[in-house]
């Protein structure tokens, strides 16, 4: 059986200190201004006209099981690996045509300046080659992100799934289910920050129907390569999108959680 | 203001209470370079390790108040009453129960 | 970025693109949406041990090092104090050693104090110099005309080391800036600084310490894990802290009146008998005259001092004593908030003696047994020098090992009792950290020679004659370091390098040792740092071997419950509820409670209160490259009413006044602090010019504070000022 790699975090643990999105920066090399992970503070309740409980939210590329960047990718480099199941961007494929980037609706994606390439949470390969977990969860002072095989029963991060039966929940763009492997323990706030995936609306419209042969298509073309990296520039020109640490978005309309 | 002008008259008075209570005896400084100098030889090498903190000021006034009673008394030969004095200073102002204790470790 | 590319680049980039994409794109496309990742290798690192320096925490951990470049620093997991964890700080350790701004060689001053004109030199004409200087200082004004200033760094023990055989009795550290009115209250009450035992309670209350954004370890883990186990954790802040947050209740109480609180619950768990009564009689003195002291400090009587109902003060009162002994009122860290600090301590120390916690778990422990020898020295005695430290009997107990830096500061400025005229300092930044930065400007300005020895140029070695480059804590040896956790024991720490120093730098152990030859009293350091380890760990045999092992090594940790039936460190051998001590020195024998002085002035309204970040520790990090990016400015946090009243909206910028001087930043306006108190971060609005991400960014904090002290101790007393706030440009 293949692995289905995922976190589950149990954000009521998580005290915002960033240590998870220090270590990823350190880690992976992550450019000045942009980040992989991040950590969303909910409004705090007001109760009795006093701030009430508040909650954190640690979070990055959710590894969806129906990915909306694959689909708007055009050359193949983003793809959901079949041994693992994260969603891996080639770097050597990767045109840098920005179309991944909105089409994700949690956010999580954004350009790198210095390569030019679209960028994200890896699950840190090489340091999991060397035995060890993802730099976010090695580091996290209370242990909110817990991270592992969740088709092995033994791993951690199944055994706290197991332990969570009824209490776990996921982020989930509500008009596109994207079925993301981020877990939730108990609470999902803040919510509502999801956006609906965004596509380029001619590629939405092919990829639906022919995806695997357009792509084909679309990759072997010089032209279709030549169309996307003048996208690149028109993009490049704002400022990116995709900096998920600045908070939720806009556009809320679109969103839910759902409770499993 | 005013308050807090009463209460720094108050301290200096209650400062010279201090001093004449116990620190007019010897250098505590002074005592303490006597201390490693006459002491340390055997305290802490081949004597108990002795340091200001293991013993209350009480205790180290009653050592002092007959040193002839002290077992290592016959070594102390060298040690005019200066400065035994100071080497009482320095003990008794440092005491595990003093307002300032020697660090351990 | 991308929009700065060629015409000509574009096509050849897109060119490039095409061929390349075309092969392996064929393949991809064929199950374009799962397809597996080539194997990824695992780097070629070498792991080596380490305890982080971002922090006093001390934290161990593994630097993952490539071709001799630091690419990660992770937990070490044997290293538990932590929790198996490194904070934000700890993963940015690696841009410490790696900041463009590092101190590179040593510098000599060349044009005005505080100019920025530099002349690098060479480490002996350097060394010289400064063993020439302090030569000069000591005989014209005694040796203790020097002035010896340290940091919270393992090698500062060599500082105190050099300055007791140079025969000066000036030494000071950040913690007279910092804790030393919670020693204070603590020795005074318990003859002991006592450590909580977080793990193991079922109610802590924390007032004014923000433990998830102020780590401690293993404190801030344990908080977490206690609330999930069903513990409760209150939190006393005028802020929304993340601490506040995070609490199982939070309440926004009005600054200085934490001692009214703390009296109340005396008052209840008196009148109600809610307290152990055999453990009050035995180790307990003075409960008498404390029942009688908090007679009429009712519940309402200190919900009109703090601004918390009284039914919250009974009910937590309540909650408290039935959670005895595994509860606890938090004795925190940094105490230096008002001028009464130590007494409002001593009423944090009254409530835990009252609940009987003492060496129990859940409760506050004694420091546990480390095993580390000393490793002694004789220096000589000079009988020219003056009786005392220069703030000698400033104040009633002052520490004579740590003084105070302000009283010391203001005395240099006087003259008096003694001219000093020179200051020694390693890695601590007074300019930075210390109240009214003007006045520590107007004490250097007194000196005739100034050294500092520190890792980047900080405020305080901008001002100084001669810097010395110091390696990071990654690129040196270290002596073995004793770290307290709670009940769980001490455990042992040392450094080996995990990169060979980098530029010219040098350990402080390596300069003071060469000074102590110049200066001629080389027996002093007499040893190199293996061999001084060796002597530390005479008594544990077993200690080195583990400690390579593995990063860590813990001494045998005895039982808590040691203490019972041994005397407490104090005049009357019990806990003194009532302070004879304090009593023999006219100062109050019970904690007096007086309503904080408001404002002396309507137009400045708001307490400026100082806190931290989880980002920052202080001015030491605030430069650093990755943390930069989250904090990369301080805000003012401003209520939202209070902001309407003065217009201010979201992101203005504001001028902040207080009789110490001014500064201008962004308002953050938020209801997360009371309407009376406004905050910021320190370590912004410095004036070095080799601190690229803080200086001319934000306001600097030191700049605004007062220059105030504990009454008692003499240590800093950082929240009596009142600010005024205008938005930039109004009348």
């Amino acid at each position: 059986m293949n692995a289905k790699l995922a976190m589950v975090i149990d954000s009521a643990k998580c005290i915002d200190c960033k240590a998870c999105v220090a270590a990823c920066k350190q880690a992976n090399g992550v450019s000045r201004g942009v980040w992989r992970n991040w950590i969303k503070e909910a409004v705090p309740p007001v109760e009795n006209g006093k701030l009430g409980r508040g909650h954190f939210q640690p979070g990055a590329c959710m590894h969806c099981d129906e990915p909306s960047c694959v689909i708007a990718c055009p050359t193949g480099a983003t793809f959901k690996d079949k041994a693992d199941g994260s969603v891996v961007i080639d770097p050597k494929l990767c045109i840098g045509c920005g179309n991944c980037i909105p089409s994700c609706p949690y956010g999580a994606r954004f350009r790198d300046p210095v390569r030019r390439i679209a960028d994200k949470c890896t699950y840190c390969p090489e340091r999991r080659a060397a035995g060890l977990p993802p730099a976010c969860v090695d580091t996290c002072p209370t242990k909110a992100r817990v991270f592992g095989d969740i088709s092995d029963p033994n791993s951690d991060a199944a055994k706290l799934l197991a332990a969570n039966q009824g209490k776990v929940v996921r982020v989930i763009a509500k008009q596109n289910d994207t079925k993301p492997n981020m877990y939730y323990i108990a609470s999902t706030a803040p919510d509502g920050w999801a956006v609906k995936p965004v596509n380029p609306l001619s590629f939405d419209a092919l990829s639906q129907v022919v995806a695997p042969l357009v792509k084909y298509a679309v990759g072997l073309s010089g032209l279709g390569v030549l169309a996307m990296l003048g996208r690149q520039l028109l993009v490049g020109q704002k400022p990116d999108v995709g900096t998920p640490h600045e908070g939720p978005e806009k556009d809320k309309k679109e969103d839910g959680h759902d409770a499993r | 203001m005013k308050r807090s002008t009463t209460l720094f008259a108050a301290l200096i008075l209650a400062l010279a209470a201090v001093s004449l209570a116990f620190a007019a005896e010897g250098n505590a400084r002074k005592g303490k370079y006597l201390y490693r100098q006459k002491c340390r030889s055997c305290h802490g090498v081949s004597a108990s390790d002795l340091s200001p903190s293991s013993k209350t000021q009480a205790e180290w006034k009653k050592a002092f108040a007959k040193p002839e009673a002290i077992k290592c008394y016959k070594d102390w030969k060298g040690v005019t009453p200066e400065e035994k004095n100071d080497i009482f200073a320095y003990l008794h102002d440092f005491a595990k129960d003093s307002p300032s204790p020697a660090k351990c470790n | 970025m991308s929009s700065n590319i060629s015409r000509r680049d574009f096509l050849r980039l897109a060119g490039m693109a095409a061929t390349a994409t075309a092969a392996t794109a064929a393949q991809a496309a064929l199950a374009p949406e799962a397809r597996a990742a080539g194997a990824v290798t695992a780097p070629q690192w070498e792991s080596k041990f380490g305890a982080c320096d971002m922090c006093f925490n001390r934290c161990g951990l593994i630097a993952r090092v490539e071709r001799g470049v630091i690419k990660k620093l992770d937990p070490n997991p044997k290293f538990t104090k932590s929790r198996g964890m490194l904070c934000a700080r700890g993963n940015a350790g690696v841009d410490q050693v790696y900041d463009p701004e590092r101190i590179k060689t040593p510098m000599l001053r060349v044009g005005n104090r505080g100019e920025g004109k530099w002349k690098a030199i060479g480490w002996d004409e350097a060394l010289d110099l400064a063993a020439s200087k302090m030569k000069d200082i000591a005989a014209k004004y005694t040796r203790c005309g020097m002035l010896f200033s340290a940091g919270a760094d393992t090698q500062s023990q060599f500082v105190h080391r050099f300055a007791e055989a140079f025969g000066s009795y000036n030494i000071t550290s950040h913690e007279s800036l910092c804790l030393l009115s919670g020693n204070r209250a603590f020795v005074d009450t318990f003859g002991d600084v006592p450590l909580p035992d977080v793990r193991s309670s079922k109610y802590v209350i924390l007032a004014g310490a923000n433990r998830m954004e102020a780590l401690v370890t293993p404190d801030s883990m344990d908080l977490m894990t206690i609330m999930r186990e069903g513990a409760k954790v209150v939190v006393l802040d005028p802020r929304y802290t993340k601490s506040a947050a995070l609490a199982s209740e939070w309440h926004a109480i009005k600054p200085g009146t934490d001692m009214a609180f703390m009296l109340a619950l005396a008052h209840v768990i008196i009148t109600e008998k809610l307290y152990d009564p055999k453990f009050v009689a035995e180790r307990t003195s003075g409960l008498d005259q404390l029942a009688a002291h908090v007679a009429e400090m009712t519940p309402a009587w200190a919900e009109a001092e703090t601004g918390i109902p009284a039914a919250d003060i009974l009910r937590m009162a309540r909650e408290l004593a039935a959670a005895a002994p595994a509860a606890m009122v938090y004795p925190g860290r940094r105490s230096s908030d008002y001028e009464n600090s130590t007494q409002i301590r001593r009423s944090f120390a009254i409530v835990n003696a009252l609940l009987g916690n003492w060496d129990r778990p859940g409760g506050l422990v004694p420091a546990r047994p480390a095993g580390l020898k000393k490793v002694p020295f004789e220096p000589p005695f000079y009988d020219d020098n003056p009786p005392g430290r220069v703030d000698a009997k400033s104040v009633p107990l002052l520490f004579d090992d740590e003084g105070s830096f302000v009283i010391t500061r203001e005395n240099i400025i006087k003259g008096a009792p003694y001219p000093l005229k020179g200051w020694f300092v390693y890695k601590t930044n007074p300019m930075a950290t210390a109240p009214d930065r003007r006045k520590t400007r107007e004490m250097i300005d007194k000196l005739e020679f100034m050294v500092v020895v520190d890792i980047a140029m900080s405020d305080t070695a901008w001002m100084a004659d001669l810097v010395l480059p110091a390696p990071s804590a990654l690129e040196r040896q270290d002596p073995v370091q004793a770290l307290q956790a709670g009940a769980e024991g001490a455990c042992l720490v040392w450094r080996d390098p995990v990169i060979p120093a980098l530029h010219q730098s040098r350990p402080v152990f390596e300069i003071l040792k060469t000074l102590s030859v110049k200066l001629g009293f080389p027996e002093a350091f007499d040893f190199d740092i293996p061999k001084y380890r060796e002597m530390q760990l005479a008594a544990l045999p077993e200690a080195a071997e583990i400690l390579k092992r593995d990063g860590v090594y813990y001494p045998p940790n005895p039982p808590l419950g040691g203490t019972d039936g041994q005397p407490f460190k104090t005049p009357s051998t019990k806990i003194e509820l009532y302070s004879n001590r304090y009593a023999d020195l006219g100062l109050d024998p019970l904690p007096v409670y007086a309503s904080p002085k408001a404002s002396p002035d309507a137009g400045r309204k708001f307490r400026l209160v100082a806190g931290r970040s989880a980002c920052v520790t202080q001015a030491s990090s605030t430069n650093n490259a990755l943390l930069s990016e989250f904090e990369p400015e301080n805000t003012l946090w401003l209520n939202e009413e209070s902001a309407k009243e003065l217009g201010v909206k979201q992101g203005d910028v504001v001028q902040v006044e207080s009789p110490a001087g001014k500064g201008e930043l962004k308002a953050l306006v938020t209801p997360k602090i009371r309407k009376d108190t406004v905050y910021m971060l320190s370590g912004f609005g410095t004036i070095s010019g080799k601190l690229s991400h803080t200086t001319g960014v934000g306001a600097s904090i030191v700049e605004l504070m007062e220059s105030r002290f504990d009454a008692i101790c003499g240590n800093s007393a950082i929240h009596e000022t009142f600010v005024s706030v205008k938005k930039k440009g109004a009348a």
